[in-house]
This record gives C-alpha cells, structure tokens and sequence, in this order.
C-alpha cells in the first residue's frame, strides 16, 4: 500500500474544470498505459499496461466514481483490476479536489495504491518509485486535459496523445467495426470462396506465427471475415506485421480460396474504429500511425521524463540474460529448474 | 512454471541477429545465457513474442587485450572472466567481482553482456563496471555505439540500449602500477544477491589515495557511484581513520530500496560499512 499526492494549477476556472472532472470518459484515458473497453455510465472498464524494462504487466479492470462532492469539488475515482495473465491485482483510489486561486484552479490529486501478486516482490522501492510515476503522468495528462477545457485536445504529453485515440476506441465503435467487417469480408471474398462458413472461422485456423497472430487479434481481427475485409495496405500499418507476414497471410488465405480486400473497398480503419470520435468524418483515411491498444504501454522512461528512449526499454533489459536473477526471492525456484535443465 | 508461448530463432550472423530483432518489434527480446530472462519468462512476468539467441555468435565471445584497454566480448560466461589469466592481470576487480556471481552452474550459462544488459541494481557487474569507468559497445541497425557506463544505466532494469541494438562487448581501462581493488559483497548466502555490494578502485601515492573510483551495488533502482565518499577519499592521506571518515559519506545521494531482505536504512549502514573496507583493500592500508 502506498500514497501518493500530487498537486498543479491550472489556468481555467473551477467550474469549468469540475465539468471535465466529472466525466469519467475524459478523466480515465489521462491514465499513460490505459486502454478503454467501454464505458457504461459511471463506470469505464479497459486494460492498463505496465512495462519496466523486460517486464511487461497487464491488468483489465474498471473504474467508478464512488463520490461526488459538489460542494468541495471533489471527485473520488476507485480502480480496481487483475492480471490479465497471472493472478495478481492492483488496485487504486484517486481522489481529485478543486480549489479556487483567484481564476485559477488548484487541482490536487490524492492517490492510495495497492499491488498483490508476484509484481510485489519487486519491493516496496521498485512498486513505490514505479506507482508515483505512473500518477505523476496521470497527473499531468489531467492538468492538460483540464487546462484544455475538455476540448479534444492536442494533448503534449504522449501517454495522453496515445490513451487519447483509444478512448475512441470504445465499445461501441468496436460492434460496429466488427459488423461492418463481416459484411464487408462476405462481400470482397465473394469472389472466389466456397461461402461465409470459412469467413466465420476463427484466425487461429490459419496458423500463423505467433506474432503476426499477436498483432492481427490485437487489431480486433479475430476471424477470417475480419482479415479479409482488410486490404494489404491495412495490415501493413499494424505494427509488427511486415511485408513477409502480409505474404504468409496472403498465402494461406489463398489455400482456403479467400482474398484480401482490395485497395479501395475496405472501409474499415485498421485501429477497429478509431473514426468513431468523429464518425462525421471521412473514414477513407485511417491513421496509418494507429497503434494496437497494447502498445500504449507505460514506459517508465518517457514516464521519468525521457522521451527520446522511448522506446529502447524492452529490448535492452532483455539484450541478454545471466547471474542476476530478477527476483532474488525467488532464487530457490530457479535452482531447482537448473537442476532439472 | 512454463513459460508462455514464444518464437525462437538463432540466427548465425550479427546481421541476421539484427534483422531478426527489427523485425520482432518491441515484443522480441535478446537471449544469450538466460540466466535472468529466463527465470522472467517462466515466472509470467515478460512475455516476448520472439527471442533471439545470440548463442551462435562466435566473434561476440573471447577476450582481447588492445593495449591500454581490454574488451571482453558480450557472451564471455562468468566463469571464463574470473579465470582469464589476462583479465586477472589487467583488471582483477573484474574477476573478483564475478567470482562472487550466482553458483557455478549460472557462471557457465550467464554472459557478462547479459548481466550488463539486464541491468539489475542488484547485479554485482553494473556497479563493477562503474568503478571501472567501462565503456559498452552496441551493435544495431544503424551501425556501432559506444556508451559510457556512466550513461547506460537509465532505469530500474532498463539500458540506453536502443530498439534493436545489441551489447557486443565491454572495454575495460587496465588498471596500471599503484593502483588496487576491492569488490565487498554482503549477503546471507553464499549464492544471493548482495543485499549491498561495494566496487572500489583507488590508486595511491605518496601515502595518498591520489583517486578512487567508487560502484554501489544495490543502492538503488540503478547501480551507481559513490560520489560524495569519491570526493572525500580523493587526496585523503592512505589511513584507516581518513578512509572509513571518507566511507561516512558512501549513501549520500543514494536512495536504497527496502525489501525483504532490510530497510533503506540498513542498506545505507551497510553501504558506509563496506566502502570503509573496499577503500583500505584498495588502497593498500
């Protein structure tokens, strides 16, 4: 259990930053790592992705407000997830309260976290260095987020500019993207199929390395109606799936008699509606920059406020492996495994 | 535990290794000994889509003395680091330091690179590396790099290695005539980590220590140097009362985590105690 307390000023007025505080949309995408699913009244469910160096957590969860205090002009926001892959939880209670500075507006945030599971052996130091600068990040989206008057903004902060088109990315749009994929994918694999029974089936019947999977399932291409409703140039703006694994996809969608769309017709944007925000918009122009959900991971470097090695994390805590076991707690497990190899 | 599912590819040239390794994005890691990846993968805590074994890159292994330096290729195995006739010559720090690595059986697997790479605080080589004032050199899509150790430590597990790039190899200065050495290592057993460890190099002269260079092991979420204590012990006559006054000052700045295995506070007595003892060894009191 930790606590944290953040505090900022910001140049708007409090009554137009409680207007912002108060919807719960905005507040939660200012979370660096966060992925909205959906968002159903008070609450919002989603993911948040947490890397330290080769270490990478998932956690699924929601949030809510538990209260509203109009009169202090406080909100109090509780979070709550596990694991995705491991039986660990985290859990975190944020409460935001207002107060006037003669126009300005002092936001102070008041954090209590809590972490179980096998990330806790880190050690109180890690768990507390690496949780305060997750709210620190969380801290100041929302100052921006707030200064912005809740306008969409240009946000500065990346964590922001990626939780930003995530948001988007919500329940909704995703039901739709997934019906309009399969409609889409009968009609461009009308072509040459043997039916919409193929179309149903899952990716997985394909085969494909697991990475190319990985990426294709993190698109929200779940099923061969999903994969043939887009067209080449839409698979190569997913991340990690290069030229040599659009062929390989090509290919084997050929063995089942099934074709990817072709350039003009797919209508479906690679991020799985990431137009949704603005469906006013002409959807023909998906960002090619979309990035999966998970990539909007917390990156402790950008985090501690150095962006320029952004992305260096992963690969170089991994570059190689040796004496130092990461958790020397666990050091009897990893002899007993020698013994075995 | 079983790991969950991941590629594997070994290529056999830097350039396939290089390639492969774009091509795996950010979910594909290194491997080399796996002495730490690969407790990470079957503990569920990393979850890489691909692994590059590097094991076959033969020109990454040996070690070269180049006259005022050694380098020491990254796949080097502890084990043949502490027994190296030249590196024991040249830069014993080195070899002493790895000798208190692990067991003997993760000697033989584990790589320095990997340590290095790996970059845990808890780690007895990043810290060694700092008092060595060593450089590293990487290898990537755009070609060679050399980072100072002072540099390449930039977060709790996390190197200015970039995207793509792989540690080929460390350059260590030769420790020449006057100077000494002491790496002091805490721990409750023999093949744990050090709760705190303490790299020291000084050279002395007329009854001085004319400079020291001072590593912490431990002593926070990166390996770092002991600045404060450096600064004291620079100069200060070679006597165990001006030492272990100058070792007073071995935490400052230093911001020790407290786990299991002691608080912050004892880490920070530890640190004191033990550059107390590195300095003397070093400096031949």
């Amino acid at each position: 259990m930790m606590e944290l307390e953040h505090s900022f000023t910001i140049p708007v007025s409090p009554e137009r930053a409680w207007q912002v505080l108060l919807d719960v949309e905005q507040v939660a995408p200012c979370m660096p790592g966060a992925t909205v699913d959906s968002v159903d009244g008070d609450v919002v469910t989603g993911r948040i992705k947490v890397k330290v160096g080769p270490v990478a957590l998932t956690y699924s969860g929601s949030a809510r407000f538990t209260e509203r205090d109009e009169q202090a002009r406080s909100v109090t926001l509780e979070a709550s997830g596990k694991e995705t892959r491991g039986s660990g939880t985290a859990s975190a209670t944020v409460r935001s309260s207002l107060q006037d500075e003669g126009g300005q507006t002092r936001v102070t945030v008041h954090t209590t976290m809590s972490v179980t599971g096998r990330p806790a052996q880190f050690g109180r130091g890690v768990m507390t260095e690496v949780g305060g600068r997750i709210i620190e990040k969380f801290a100041a989206n929302l100052a921006a987020q707030l200064a912005a008057g809740g306008q969409p903004a240009s946000q500065p902060g990346g964590g922001q500019a990626e939780a930003g088109p995530a948001a988007a990315n919500g329940a909704r749009p995703r039901v739709t993207a997934a019906t309009a994929a399969s409609g889409n994918g009968a009609a461009s694999a009308g072509a040459g199929t043997d039916g919409p029974g193929e179309l149903g089936l899952p990716i997985e019947e394909l085969r494909l390395p697991l990475r190319a999977f990985n990426s294709l399932r993190r698109e929200g291409i779940h099923t061969l109606g999903d994969l043939s409703a887009r067209n080449e140039a839409d698979l190569l703006a997913i991340a990690n799936l290069g030229p040599a694994s659009v062929k390989d996809i090509k290919q084997k969608m050929a063995e089942r008699g099934l074709v990817l769309a072709t350039a003009g017709t797919a209508t479906v944007p690679p991020a799985g509606g990431a137009a949704a925000r603005t469906q006013a918009e002409p959807a023909a122009a998906p960002p090619p920059a979309a990035r999966p959900p998970d990539e909007d991971a917390i990156d402790l470097l950008s985090v501690a406020g150095f962006p320029v090695l952004k992305r260096a994390l992963p690969i170089a805590g991994a570059v190689l492996a040796v004496l130092v076991l990461l958790l020397s707690r666990r050091r009897h497990r990893r002899r007993a495994s020698a013994r075995q190899g | 535990m079983i790991p969950a599912k991941f590629e594997y590819t070994r290529p056999g040239s830097m350039a396939d290794a290089v390639s492969a390794l774009a091509g795996g994005g950010d979910d594909a890691k290194v491997i080399a000994g796996g002495q730490s990846l690969l407790p990470l993968l079957r503990l569920r805590l990393a979850f890489p889509d691909l692994l590059v074994d590097i094991g076959r890159l033969g020109e990454l292994r040996g070690v070269r003395d180049e006259g005022d330096t050694l380098w020491i290729g990254a796949l080097t195995t502890h084990d043949e680091v502490m027994r190296d006739p030249v590196i024991r010559q040249h830069c014993g720090l080195l070899a002493e330091a790895t000798a208190t690595v692990a067991d003997p059986a993760v000697r033989h697997r584990g790589t320095i690179g990997g340590s290095i790479s790996h970059a845990d605080p808890a780690g007895d080589l990043p810290a060694v590396t700092l008092a060595l004032d060593a450089t590293f050199l990487a290898h990537g899509p755009g070609g060679d790099r050399v980072i100072g150790a002072g540099e390449f430590f930039v977060d709790y597990l996390t190197t200015a290695l970039a995207p793509g790039e792989i540690l080929t190899g460390v350059r260590v200065p030769k420790l020449g005539p006057g100077w000494g050495y002491r790496y002091e290592k805490f721990n409750l057993t023999a093949q744990a980590w050090a709760i705190v460890g303490v790299a020291a190099v000084a050279r002395r002269a007329d009854g001085h220590v004319a400079e020291t260079r001072i590593g912490l092991t431990n002593m926070g979420l990166t390996p770092v140097r002991a600045q404060a204590a450096e600064a004291a012990a620079s100069g200060a006559e070679a006597s165990t009362a001006a030492l272990r006054s100058a070792a007073a000052r071995a935490d400052e700045g230093t911001q020790p985590p407290s786990d299991l295995q002691g608080g912050s506070e004892y880490r920070r007595h530890l640190a004191r105690v033990l550059t107390a003892r590195a300095l003397a060894v070093a400096a031949g009191v």
